[in-house]
């Protein structure tokens, strides 16, 4: 099968310069720990050319180079970057898997393998292939080598050996210049020959063996007869030769689920405004919808997680009307969400989870009026909610209840074709010809159906009675004499819930001051109130 | 090349007033309520693309208005948006008037300054034939710029924008100004019901000035249809 692989050879510097790309052509190392007297774990080309070692420890490495920027490791932003290094491969295949972690010198690699079996059938060539995996891994912030092989161990060692020897590989001549290199088919064997024995990354006890042995390269481990290689050096070595035959010996590779994308990080001091919050959510979030656009998907709920100082969490959903890539909605979004319940104490780290879903698409309508994008609805509709609360944007719907201030709200369907599906279309529309009726220009005159304002919640109200009806009213609404009445009307429901019951008696009235309104009186506790005017 | 000097001079004088012909782009047609005087009083119907007011007390009429005007959008089968102020907003009295509700986006604002922004978002998506921003219960002590801003947002994005206020609020921002007035109430029968009442559109405010302005319109309580 063939295989390609996507690596990144120093993932803890590249997971450091996904997250801070203001850093990149800086002389920069990751250090081990905060102490000074913690140790070089990577560095940057540019600090590697003014003198910093791996290894050596920060105070001597900020003595060599004093413009030595210096970040501590992170396993969080590591492990998220280790997640885009799959995002981005699964982009292009839907079959693909992480690399067992490596030891040795290749421990700060990461890489990840993908079926690039028929590619040619999409890409004009492997190659093409290839490349269109470097430039994905680039969107996603992780610039690698590529790789493209009969197998996933020829792949990783190919890709290896693009990055640490290419010119002084023997069969340079047939290798190809750039981050991309492939493998033909059957060549695989030919290529990792004359390879030194380091890249097959031995333990460091068996290499030393194999270099008392004499073993040099890939050719030279290859001739020595396995039996009795084994029994002096263990199943290890088995391993490893398979390795250096370039042979498939793992199962085919999964198709993962679209799960769930986070990226975290832990800030460097304890952050009490939301202003310097809102900036670190921002590069969140901007990765996250990297990672979201390199596998042609978008962000559905999102999850916040706060890290808080003194061992305290705070979590919470944020919940979206639609699956969007618009990051500058998703950042007003959590915004919205903390400005309305800060954290209860300074933020030391954030993660964010975010619900990985398909892009919604649209069929456009010939015969209507062209609506909002879709993309820019969901994303207005996720702001208004954000906006105005869960629950208080979507279509209006008439009740199925007899309740007077009942009143239904439904999701506003983004598409025609949605809108056409809902049940209720044709009955409303009937309505709407009732009303148009109505208003023909030819009728008895320009009429309209008398709307009424709803009052949520009804305002109470006092109401003076003459014979058991009103005579005045006072409230927040409509205030003096009774001047015309209309009623009582009376609704009853809810018999066989306490909570539930109701038993009104309704009025029309006109009062002195010139409102008409609706006003009920409560039967079951004997309250008055103004829950509608007409208007 | 000028054909001579009067030629030249001419053009220099005219300078920018001379502009490369092309065919005059029309007005994009506005958005009727349905109601023939109220739509000849507004010179066809509410301007798309700028910002209208419908002012007036409790009980004018200016709701059911402004429901006429949503309803007449939404069976032409355009998107229309009702940002809710006020909370006010009754699905039955919109469908009575004859709305497609499923084409209603209606955003309950629990203030005054969410409504105005969720009115501003609704602009920028553009696709929405109308946004109405009921207010008319609100408080419209709103910065100064606000008006102005939101016209600048409509006219970006061609929807027509409907104020609903108790009192006339957007000043010289607004295209249009049409303030309700209830004339008369109608309680008919015995035993008696409401069976609407008359209502008076006078036009404050209007660009295109029209020669007509006002207008009469006879509400009817959907008990007494």
């Amino acid at each position: 099968m063939r295989t390609a692989c996507l690596r990144v050879p120093d993932l803890p510097l590249a997971a450091e310069l996904r997250a801070h790309p203001e850093l990149a052509g800086l002389p920069l190392a990751v250090a081990s720990g905060p102490g000074p007297r913690a140790e070089v774990v990577a560095l940057s080309p540019e600090a590697a050319r003014r003198g910093v070692r791996l290894r050596s420890s920060v105070v001597h490495a900020r003595t060599v180079c004093a413009a030595l920027r210096v970040r501590v490791a992170s396993p969080a932003l590591e492990r998220a970057a280790r997640e885009a290094l799959l995002d981005a491969a699964l982009g292009l295949s839907p079959r693909a898997a992480l690399a067992p972690r490596a030891s040795g010198a290749y421990a700060g690699e990461a890489a990840a393998f993908l079926d690039a079996s028929g590619v040619t059938s999409l890409f004009d060539s492997e190659r093409g292939f290839a490349s269109a995996l470097a430039a994905r891994a680039d969107s996603v912030g992780l610039p690698g080598d590529v790789a493209v092989a009969g197998s996933r161990s020829a792949a990783l060692l190919a890709a290896r050996w693009l990055r640490s020897g290419e010119a002084s590989h023997p069969a340079r001549g047939a290798l190809e210049p750039g981050r991309v290199q492939v493998l033909p088919p059957g060549c695989e064997a030919a290529f990792l020959a004359p390879l030194p024995i380091e890249v097959l990354d031995p333990e460091d006890d068996l290499a030393e063996s194999l270099t008392r042995f004499g073993v040099r390269n890939v050719r030279d481990l290859r001739a020595l007869p396995r039996r009795a290689l084994s029994l002096r050096l263990g199943q290890r070595v088995l391993q490893l030769i398979a390795l250096a035959e370039g042979a498939e010996t793992e199962a085919p590779l999964p198709a993962p689920d679209r799960g769930r994308l986070v990226e975290a990080v832990d800030l460097e001091f304890p952050v009490d405004r939301l202003e310097p919050l809102t900036f670190a959510l921002q590069g969140l979030l901007s990765r996250l919808l990297a990672r979201l656009e390199a596998r042609h998907l978008a962000c559905g709920d999102l999850f916040l997680r706060l890290d808080l100082a003194g061992g305290g969490r705070d979590a919470r959903r944020i919940g979206l009307a639609a699956p969007t890539r618009d990051l500058r909605v998703l950042v007003r979004l959590v915004c919205r969400a903390l400005e309305a319940r800060a954290p209860d104490a300074p933020v030391e780290g954030v993660a964010l989870e975010i619900e990985a879903n398909p892009v919604r698409r649209d069929q456009l309508d010939l015969f209507r009026p062209p609506g909002p994008a879709p993309s820019a609805l969901a994303s207005t509709l996720a702001e208004l909610e954000a906006l105005c609360g869960s629950g208080r944007v979507g279509a209006p719907e008439v009740a199925d209840d007899h309740r007077p201030d009942a009143f239904g709200m439904g999701r506003f369907a983004a598409s025609a074709a949605e809108r056409r599906a809902q049940p209720g279309e044709a009955e409303r529309s009937s309505a709407g010809c009732a009303a148009e009726r109505r208003a023909q220009p030819g009728g008895p005159g320009p009429e309209l159906p008398l709307a009424v304002r709803a009052l949520r919640p009804p305002v109470p109200a006092q109401v003076r009675l003459f014979r058991g009806r009103p005579e005045s009213i006072r409230s927040a609404v409509a205030n003096g004499r009774v001047v015309r009445l209309a009623g009582p009307w009376r609704a009853t429901g809810g018999w066989w819930s306490r909570e539930e019951r109701f038993a009104y008696d309704h009025f029309d009235v006109q009062t002195s001051d010139g409102t008409v309104a609706r006003i009920r009186l409560d039967r079951l506790r004997q309250t008055w109130h103004v829950d509608a005017v007409y208007d | 090349m000028p054909a001579s000097p009067r030629l030249d001079a001419l053009l220099r004088d005219l300078g920018p007033r001379i502009r490369r012909g092309s065919l005059p782009v029309e007005p994009p047609a506005p958005l009727p309520t349905g109601i023939p005087q109220i739509d000849r009083l507004a010179g066809g119907g509410f301007p798309r693309g700028r910002l209208s007011e419908i002012a007036g007390p409790l009980s004018s009429g200016r709701t059911s208005l402004a429901l006429a005007l949503l309803a007449q959008s939404t069976r032409a089968g355009e998107l229309a948006a009702v940002v809710d102020g006020a909370d006010a907003f009754d699905p039955a009295s919109a469908l009575a008037c004859g709305a497609a509700l499923e084409r209603v986006l209606w955003v309950r604002a629990p203030r005054l300054r969410e409504a105005l922004r969720s009115a501003e978002r609704l602009l920028e998506a553009r696709g929405f034939a109308l946004v109405l921003l009921d207010l008319a219960a609100a408080d419209l002590r709103v910065a100064p710029a606000t008006w102005p801003r939101l016209a600048r947002a409509a006219a970006a994005s061609g929807t027509g924008l409907v104020v609903l206020s108790a009192q006339r609020a957007t000043g010289t921002a607004a295209e249009l100004t049409l303030h309700m007035k209830r004339v008369e109430t109608h309680f008919r029968g015995t035993p008696a019901l409401l069976e609407g009442f008359e209502a008076e559109a006078a036009l404050v405010r209007c660009r295109t000035a029209p020669a007509q302005r006002t207008a009469s319109v006879h509400l009817r309580s959907d008990a007494a249809a």
